[in-house]
């Protein structure tokens, strides 16, 4: 009978004393991010992130459907997440948490809803043909920070994914084979990242990233999306303590930081990722898109 | 110490790697993670090291992994989940079924000095009946003695989580020289410090204040996470000590 693990009051008295005596547990300070890896896969759009020991996967997936009716020139582009008991004895096969279902909306806005993937660009005939990108989130292990880990992981899977170049002749639609033409990355407006602090004993006391056992002593919580040019995305404060505006600015201050320093290191990855790939740069030369 | 030969899973046994008795009547034991297929194969079921005692005629893969199965008499530190009429039910760890313990298997309590514990309450307690589909009982009582034996509620302090060997290494009767466990003795010399340590994956520990107390939790982790040698846990405990 697997259930959630719980902290004894031993714990619970410990962390908050530690917390007012400006330490954490795992020795951080409080808005410090824990260590942060991230693995492409040997396919286009798979990243693999591990955020302390939280770990998330996400693919990308493409394929070619009917646009929906309403919307004639724009692709469609959806974010599935899947929280399985391989991560945690607290999630259970087929049955949709709470966390689950606020995981895939704070992703949903701050991805998809912020147009960072330009869906008109998925287009290929208006109101017949597009492509349906499809991210799929699976987490592997779960050591909190479950909504930022997931943010990264997309966000860089979206960046290395590359799609089936398309040429359309009249009302035919070719799909190149990726060995045939040099396959196109997806066009992104920008880079939203996720950035969750916590808040202890009253709101007193901000953390980044939290731990799974700090997540389950806070007061309340507040997501902040946001890119690396300050761009605010979404702000998701669902419930908890009351927090003072000071406070909240203070927030959006470091967030930024963090956004910043995040996206620098999934585009020093991404190049890394694409030096090895193609050592001679041959897929940069004959590619004909052009920056944006 | 000499090196034990490593096993994988289905490899034979040579007969010769088998413990050599001086005294023929005591039968072989086989520990956990060998298999006996009749009449005379002993086959190892997980891959780890191939441990052998000759005084007691027994023989055991250690291995470092997998979640923690009750077994009788193991110590272990559990949290009180919720208290019944004659007992407290209290979980080991999340994947195990609750472990019950009777408000009667405390040192000197009677029927109307019943210990009062809070759902959330660490106790340390040993594990007195573990059968397969049953719940598992726990006891904080020697029955024999009627004594704690240093079992009951520990108050205070903070709990770390290790991995299963871990643990065992630190339940050796001498750790820094069976188990090449030389962190803490290192530390102790700077660090006063209590520990309790569970076969559940779980250390407690106390120390003065709470900077003291996260040097020895961590102390533990760090070793078992890196799987560090002596001279590196040397050094991380001069680390940890320099910051304190």
């Amino acid at each position: 009978m697997p259930r959630e693990p719980e902290l004894s009051l031993n714990e619970r008295s410990f962390v908050l004393q530690a917390l007012q005596e400006n330490i954490r547990i795992d020795g951080r300070s409080f808005d410090a991010f824990r260590g942060l890896e991230l693995n492409f896969g040997d396919e286009y759009g798979v990243a693999d992130v591990k955020l302390g020991k939280t770990r998330v996967i996400a693919r990308i997936s493409a394929e070619v459907t009917r646009p929906f009716p309403d919307r004639l020139f724009d692709g469609i582009f959806t974010i599935t997440t899947e929280l399985s008991p391989i991560a945690s004895p607290a999630f259970e096969v087929g049955r949709q948490t709470d966390q689950e279902v606020i995981l895939s909306r704070i992703l949903e806005k701050a991805i998809r809803r912020s147009s960072a993937l330009d869906t008109e660009s998925l287009c290929i005939i208006a109101g017949q043909k597009c492509w349906n990108i499809r991210a799929d989130v699976h987490l592997l292990d779960y050591d909190g920070g479950l909504t930022d880990a997931s943010c990264i992981a997309v966000i860089a899977a979206l960046q290395h994914f590359r799609r089936p170049d398309v040429s359309v002749e009249g009302e035919n639609v070719t799909i190149h084979a990726m060995e045939e033409r040099v396959p196109v990355p997806l066009s992104l407006l920008h880079h939203p990242i996720c950035v969750t602090f916590s808040f202890f004993l009253g709101g007193g006391i901000v953390l980044v990233d939290a731990t799974l056992q700090e997540e389950m002593l806070r007061n309340g919580e507040l997501t902040i999306a946001l890119n690396r040019h300050g761009e605010i995305c979404q702000i998701a404060k669902l419930g908890g303590v009351a927090v003072e505006a000071l406070t909240f600015l203070n927030c959006t201050n470091i967030a930024l930081v963090k956004a910043q320093e995040i996206s620098r290191f999934i585009s020093k990855k991404l190049e890394e990722d694409l030096k090895e790939k193609n050592p001679s740069r041959l897929l940069v030369e004959l590619s004909a898109e052009n920056e944006r | 110490m000499a090196l034990s030969p490593l096993v994988l899973p289905g490899d034979p046994i040579p007969p010769g790697a088998l413990p050599t008795s001086s005294n023929p009547s005591i039968p072989l034991k086989l520990g956990p993670g060998l298999r006996h297929i009749p009449p005379d194969r002993i086959v190892p079921v997980v891959a780890g090291e191939l441990c052998i005692d000759h005084k007691k005629n027994a023989v055991w893969v250690e291995t470092n992994g997998g979640r923690y199965i009750p077994t009788a008499g193991d110590l272990i530190l559990a949290t009180v989940h919720h208290s019944t009429s004659d007992s407290f039910s209290c979980s080991i760890s999340p994947h195990t079924p609750f472990a019950s313990l009777p408000h009667l298997a405390f040192a000197g309590v009677t029927r109307k000095t019943r210990p009062q514990l809070n759902p959330g309450s660490l106790v340390y307690a040993r594990i007195a009946l573990a059968n397969k589909h049953m719940d598992p009982e726990i006891e904080c009582v020697n029955p024999a003695t009627g004594k704690s034996d240093g079992m009951g509620e520990l108050k205070g302090g903070m709990l770390f989580d290790v991995s299963l060997g871990m643990s065992r290494r630190l339940m050796m009767p001498n750790p820094s020289a069976q188990g090449s466990m030389v962190i803490l003795d290192e530390i102790a010399e700077k660090v006063p410090f209590e520990m309790a340590v569970g076969r559940n994956g779980r250390v407690w520990v106390d120390a003065e204040g709470v900077a003291k107390t996260l040097v020895v939790g961590r102390a533990i982790q760090e070793t078992d996470e890196g799987n560090l040698g002596v001279d590196e846990q040397r050094k991380v405990a001069k680390r940890l000590l320099r910051d304190l």
